[in-house]
């Protein structure tokens, strides 16, 4: 590796400067700008309008229960969502959009080291990333203030956004080292980021039916029923690498509501909560789960009693499994990236010429 | 005492600047580089001259460390590039035959980069980069953006990056194939000067008369093998025995064209600085004009087409094709 400081800085700062000269990313930044504005300007009017009222005899009283919380939500996963849309244009020409330009060789010929090249590129289209999600902030803060979510909410969900975004952007860059043309890896990124975000969730949605089970069980005292029972805790493994969930799962907890009679609720108020309980869910027997949804649930073989848990108790995160899982196949990506800008090179991509 | 000295004294080529034995290169099925065995000496300018094809690039990738050798030995500067790439960057500066630069960036810029980039020290960089730029005659363009420059400008630019670092080798692919007269007699001098100060210097071009110029050396290669290496001065000779064009001009054409169609030369190519000649021997050559003169055609010039380099060039990469 010998990666050094003093190299990675000066290729950081080197692209950085380039990517700033460019010019486009005025645009890029511009319309993120944009879109951001008129995304949150919608969704709190949205929100803001489906807030109850009720006229109490006298006057219209309005219901100023918080929108935070929602809004926050709404908010992360869509800046999430354009910041999947924008990170893999961020690296995924910066080896061989270098290598077609001829600049690539001129490079490797100095004293910086392949690790140098490769972490100060990944750097410096990370960074354009980073300030684009930095533009976000503002809006983020607006949410804030409505109430409902703690700074620290915010702050570990952004930070969580600023990993990911790392991951997407040494993805792509492994790929524009894999491919020779930088048309192929710029598809490429975008079929992986895909992969992650959607790819997951179809994937997961098909292994779970493969796990169906016919199952009698005894609902109540004498009530038989017949029933599919699906093994979600074998298979949600594969939506933890999922961004979204990752972010959900990471994002601290809402404290929970009570209800009048001092009884907790579910909120529904927040969608990353509700995505966290899905999720989570999921990491136990479908069985365990249905105890608290259908009063009580006795499962085959009868007379066996299912411990039925505190549905109040959420069963552990699964984001440090999916997160951990994502961080490893960026470090793998940038891994693969060295090896790639190693010379003396013995073997050539094809099609690839070196200068 | 005395003994040791001599027993000291290096069998082979060791205080080369470049030394390739047998090297081999090939990617999937083509056979770049076929064994190419070839010495470039310290303090002076080798030619590496071939046609299309013939492998000048990819031995010149493999001497700058980019490309490794499938089979055979590198030593550049006394080191293997496989072992010790980075010992062989030090010394080394190669301008490539493609002129990818950064076009966001301004002149000066560009080379500081590189300087930082070969760790030069601020003070180094401040002191080197303009004089540098003085020297490739780009220092009334150090503001300017790269992609302003002409090709000319970017070679010279190119040229500057290849020597920020004071290299002991040099290698420059086609260095000289878009500038004009005058920065081709800088290019020229500026090597002449390199050299003299001990550096060992590779140029390939195809511009022929050019390197009769500036190159001390010649090595001829062709599909992937050197098929020789001469001083050139010895260049002359090799011309000799082999068939080269000739170029003939008279005061009158047209007895000119009488006399060589009594020989049975007919159809030779007439461009503005004379007749151009089937190839033929020096022997037949001079045969040729003593008969001519003999029937009277005031001859006002008559000399082989091309330098002694080109001729050795062509006679040298025949086989090859
Ligand atoms: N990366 C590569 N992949 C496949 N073939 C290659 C590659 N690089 C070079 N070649 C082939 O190797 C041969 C030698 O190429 P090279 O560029 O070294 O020639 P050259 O002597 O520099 O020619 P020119 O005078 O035109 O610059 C050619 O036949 C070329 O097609
Ligand atoms: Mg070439």
């Amino acid at each position: 590796m010998n990666a050094s400081l003093r190299g990675i800085r000066l290729v950081a700062a080197h692209e950085f400067r380039m990517r700033l000269r460019t010019g486009r990313w005025k645009w890029l930044l511009g319309g993120f700008t944009l879109t951001m504005l008129a995304f949150t300007w919608i969704l709190h009017a949205a929100l803001d309008s489906s807030r109850g009222s009720y006229y109490n005899g006298v006057t219209i009283v309005r219901d100023h229960s918080s929108i935070g919380p929602q809004m926050f939500g709404v908010l992360m996963l869509f800046v999430l969502g354009l910041m999947l849309i924008i990170s893999p244009a961020l690296t995924s020409q910066s080896v061989n959009g270098d290598r077609e330009r001829g600049t690539l060789a001129t490079l490797q010929v100095t004293l910086l080291s392949p690790a140098d090249i490769a972490i100060g590129k990944l750097l410096a289209g990370w960074s354009v990333g980073l300030v684009a999600l930095g533009l976000s902030v503002p809006f983020v803060v607006w949410s804030l203030i409505e109430g409902g979510v703690g700074v620290l909410s915010a702050l570990v969900t952004l930070a969580v956004v600023a990993l990911l975004i790392g991951v997407i952007c040494a993805l792509a860059q492994a790929l524009s080292a894999l491919t020779s043309r930088s048309i192929s890896s710029g598809m490429l990124s975008y079929v992986v980021t895909a992969a992650l975000a959607l790819g997951t969730v179809i994937v997961y949605f098909m292994a779970l039916s493969l796990t169906a089970e016919q199952r009698t069980a005894r609902v109540g005292a004498d009530y038989l029923s017949e029933g599919t029972l699906h093994h979600p805790e074998d298979v949600w493994w594969l939506l933890a690498p999922n961004p979204f969930v990752v972010l959900a799962d990471a994002a601290p907890a809402l404290p929970p509501l009570r209800a009048d009679n001092g009884a907790f609720v579910e909120r529904s108020d927040d969608p990353l909560g509700s995505l966290r309980r899905t999720v989570r869910d999921a990491t136990r027997p479908e069985d365990v789960v249905t105890c608290y949804n259908s009063g009580y649930t006795e499962l085959d073989p009868p007379g066996s009693v299912p411990s039925c848990r505190d549905p109040f108790v959420e069963p552990p995160p699964v984001w440090p499994w999916g997160l951990g899982f994502d961080v490893l196949l960026g470090v793998g990506a940038v891994t693969v990236t060295i090896r790639r800008l190693r010379t003396p090179a013995t073997r050539l991509g094809r099609g690839v010429r070196v200068a | 005492m005395i003994e040791d000295a001599e027993l000291a004294e290096p069998p082979s080529h060791g205080d080369a600047g470049i030394v390739a034995e047998n090297v081999t290169r090939s990617f999937g099925t083509v056979w770049a580089v076929r064994g190419m065995s070839l010495v470039v000496p310290y303090g002076r300018v080798t030619a590496l001259v071939g046609p299309n094809g013939a492998g000048k690039t990819t031995l010149m990738l493999m001497l700058a460390t980019l490309l490794s050798p499938t089979a055979g030995r590198l030593r550049i500067a006394g080191v293997d590039p496989a072992e010790d790439p980075v010992a062989v960057r030090r010394v080394t500066g190669w301008m490539p035959d493609t002129l990818g630069m950064y076009d966001q960036l301004r002149v000066r810029e560009y080379l500081d980069f590189f300087a930082d980039a070969h760790r030069l020290s601020k003070a180094d960089r401040v002191r080197a980069v303009p004089s540098l730029l003085a020297t490739v005659r780009l220092a009334e363009y150090a503001e300017a953006p790269v992609h302003v420059l002409s090709r000319g400008q970017k070679q010279r630019l190119a040229l500057a990056r290849a020597l920020i670092h004071q290299p002991r080798v040099l290698l420059l692919d086609e260095p000289a194939s878009g500038l004009d007269p005058r920065s081709r007699v800088e290019l020229r001098d500026l090597l002449r000067r390199l050299a003299a100060d001990g550096v060992a210097v590779l140029v390939s071009s195809h511009i022929l008369s050019e390197l009769a110029e500036m190159a001390d050396r010649a090595v001829f290669v062709s599909a992937g093998q050197v098929v020789a290496s001469r001083e050139l001065s010895e260049l002359a000779a090799i011309g000799a025995g082999h068939q080269v064009g000739w170029r003939i001009r008279a005061r009158d054409p047209q007895a000119l064209q009488t006399v060589l169609a009594e020989r049975g030369l007919t159809g030779g190519t007439l461009t503005p600085a004379g007749l151009e000649l089937p190839p033929m021997t020096e022997d037949e050559a001079s045969d040729l004009l003593a008969a001519v003169v003999g029937a009277g055609v005031r001859v006002l010039a008559f000399g082989p087409v091309g330098s002694p380099l080109e001729s050795a060039y062509l006679a040298l990469t025949e086989e090859g094709r």
